[in-house]
């Protein structure tokens, strides 16, 4: 199938990109961390991790990602992988290959998605690391002797995900726009700052920029309900947004 | 189809900006089989029409057919049997050649041998784990075109494909060119804005300037038409008189105080003279006008452009 081709094509296209890097460093630096708090602070920090260890080492976690990191993370992602084609001039061989312009957006969008999802999973993975090593050092941890809720960390990182597809289809669009890539980063950043001031808003919930950070919180206050308001608001920006930039692809008079 | 036009192009137009024209009805037949090459000075309209026929710009204005049939509504069928270098080489700069090669090989879907294949036409089968970005100019430019052999194409289009290649290297291009045209009957666009070399591997020519198309057929027909083109002015005392002397051997014309003929070379020039002034007329002066096409010639000819 074309589209499966396509897709094939661009993630090799992202083999030792900039993109790929910062998936796996953007994953390990808050477990490193973690790791570096719990072993130089285990006084204070073994008493917090009385009751539900892995919960609370996964909510922290998450927690720390998502105000400022996560939405960060998807901003870049969203500019280098179109940036790849900008920076070496490989648009026009792009477009003068027999590519659908479906499966030229398309391929590229989910190749962004593959990233992330990558770097959930690492996350995830240095996470569990950094608990089991520090447990390993120290056997005052409490790690070993506690399990890990599958559910609710597959259902954490599922709603995480919701969270940040408003940011992506709209990061993703400004980022197939401008050739500059400072430009989708200024403008991401911008609005990512707007949002950490104006958290307090009665509307926050329909800021995209605001998504991950409610997320978290609302796992922390009622952890029963799968999707909330603004993670319907996320699905809907998702779709408008990816329409838009399909279009606006789709319909440029001038490609590469 | 062996004796059709692969490319057929009615009534181009195109602008960049509101009321500048890059291309003028442009009207281009590339016949199938054919070496065609696109000749103009830089800024002519080269790349914007060979972009227009991959798609890469939207058609504003005229037909585009390519394989007989209407691009825009058979586009990606079209560039299945396209291979393309447009302008400076489109290189992923962070992977290997073979990399490079693999990625468009799963787009086109061709055969994984194929890739150590064009690697070899090429020479560039040694370059192992060196990255594009390592490349000299010259590597650069032979790697695009190995992009663009990859999956056989029918038809190559290819802008300036010898830029920044060194004389050995343009020698080995222009070979290779003709081998494929010769061997796999493949129709070769290639643009360039130098005669000279044009001239050692195409059959077919097509010569644009400011957006329009000046001259298109075979070669030798341009030979021809740049004689043709060019005027022998001539001044004298009496105008009328010297139209009488010359127009028994001569296709003379009397514009205003000149006297005008086709040129032929220098020595008929002074024969002209000569008989001139045997017959008692003044002569002021003999001069060689140019035509637009002359005068292109001269651009396209001298080697600093």
């Amino acid at each position: 199938m074309n589209f499966i081709n396509s897709t094939r094509a661009e993630l090799l296209k992202t083999k030792r990109s900039a993109s790929f890097w910062l998936s796996v460093l953007g994953a390990l630096f808050i477990p490193a961390i973690f790791f570096m708090m719990y072993y130089f602070k285990p006084e204070v920090f073994i008493p917090m991790l009385k009751g539900d260890p892995w919960h609370f080492h996964f909510l922290r976690g998450w927690q720390s990602l998502s105000a400022f990191l996560l939405p960060m993370f998807i901003i870049l992602v969203c500019s280098l992988i179109p940036q790849i084609e900008y920076k070496n001039n490989t648009w026009k061989q792009v477009f003068a290959s027999p590519q659908s312009f479906g499966s030229i957006f398309f391929s590229k969008f989910l190749t962004i998605h593959l990233m992330i999802l990558f770097c959930f999973t690492l996350f995830t993975l240095f996470m569990i690391l950094s608990a089991l090593t520090v447990n390993l050092v120290d056997n005052k941890f409490p790690f070993f002797d506690n399990t890990i809720d599958l559910g609710s960390l597959l259902k954490m990182v599922f709603k995480t995900y919701v969270s940040i597809l408003g940011i992506s289809a709209i990061q993703f669009w400004l980022g197939m726009r401008f050739r500059n890539f400072i430009t989708p980063i200024g403008i991401g950043l911008g609005l990512l700052i707007t949002t950490l001031i104006i958290m307090q808003w009665k509307h926050i919930d329909k800021d995209p920029y605001a998504f991950p950070i409610l997320t978290l919180d609302a796992i922390m206050v009622k952890p029963d309900k799968l999707l909330i308001n603004h993670e319907l608001n996320s699905i809907g920006y998702f779709l408008v947004f990816t329409v838009i930039g399909f279009l606006d692809m789709k319909f440029r008079k001038e490609k590469g | 189809m062996a004796n059709e036009n692969i490319i057929e192009t009615k009534g181009l137009n195109f602008s960049f900006k509101k009321g500048i024209a890059t291309l003028k009805n442009v009207n281009m037949s590339v016949p199938t089989g054919s070496i065609y090459g696109f000749l103009g000075p830089n800024g002519a309209g080269k790349t914007t029409t060979l972009k227009l026929l991959l798609g890469l710009l939207r058609n504003q204005q005229g037909q585009i057919e390519l394989f007989g049939k209407n691009f825009t509504h058979h586009r990606i069928e079209t560039l299945k049997k396209i291979g393309s270098l447009i302008e400076q080489p489109s290189l992923y700069q962070h992977l290997t050649a073979k990399e490079n090669l693999e990625i468009y090989r799963r787009i086109y879907g061709c055969d994984k041998k194929r890739i150590e294949e064009v690697l070899q036409l090429v020479d560039l089968h040694k370059t192992g784990n060196k990255k594009a970005k390592q490349f000299s100019l010259g590597m650069k430019q032979r790697l695009s075109i190995a992009i663009a052999l990859l999956h056989k194409p029918q038809l190559l289009i290819l802008d300036e494909p010898t830029n920044g290649l060194d004389p050995n290297g343009i020698v080995e291009t222009r070979e290779l060119l003709k081998k494929l045209n010769r061997e796999n009957g493949t129709t070769i666009v290639v643009s360039s804005h130098l005669l000279a070399e044009v001239e050692k591997m195409t059959t077919h020519v097509g010569i644009i300037h400011q957006g329009k198309i000046l001259f298109q057929g075979i070669l030798s027909e341009l030979q021809l038409l740049k004689k043709s083109q060019t005027l022998l002015e001539i001044e004298t005392n009496d105008p009328v008189k010297t139209v009488d002397i010359l127009k028994a051997r001569f296709d003379v014309k009397q514009n205003a105080n000149l006297v005008v003929l086709p040129f032929q070379d220098n020595s008929m020039n002074a024969s002209i003279n000569k008989m001139l002034v045997e017959q008692g007329i003044e002569v002021y002066s003999l001069h060689n006008r140019h035509s637009d096409l002359e005068q292109l010639f001269m651009d396209i000819t001298a080697n600093n452009i």
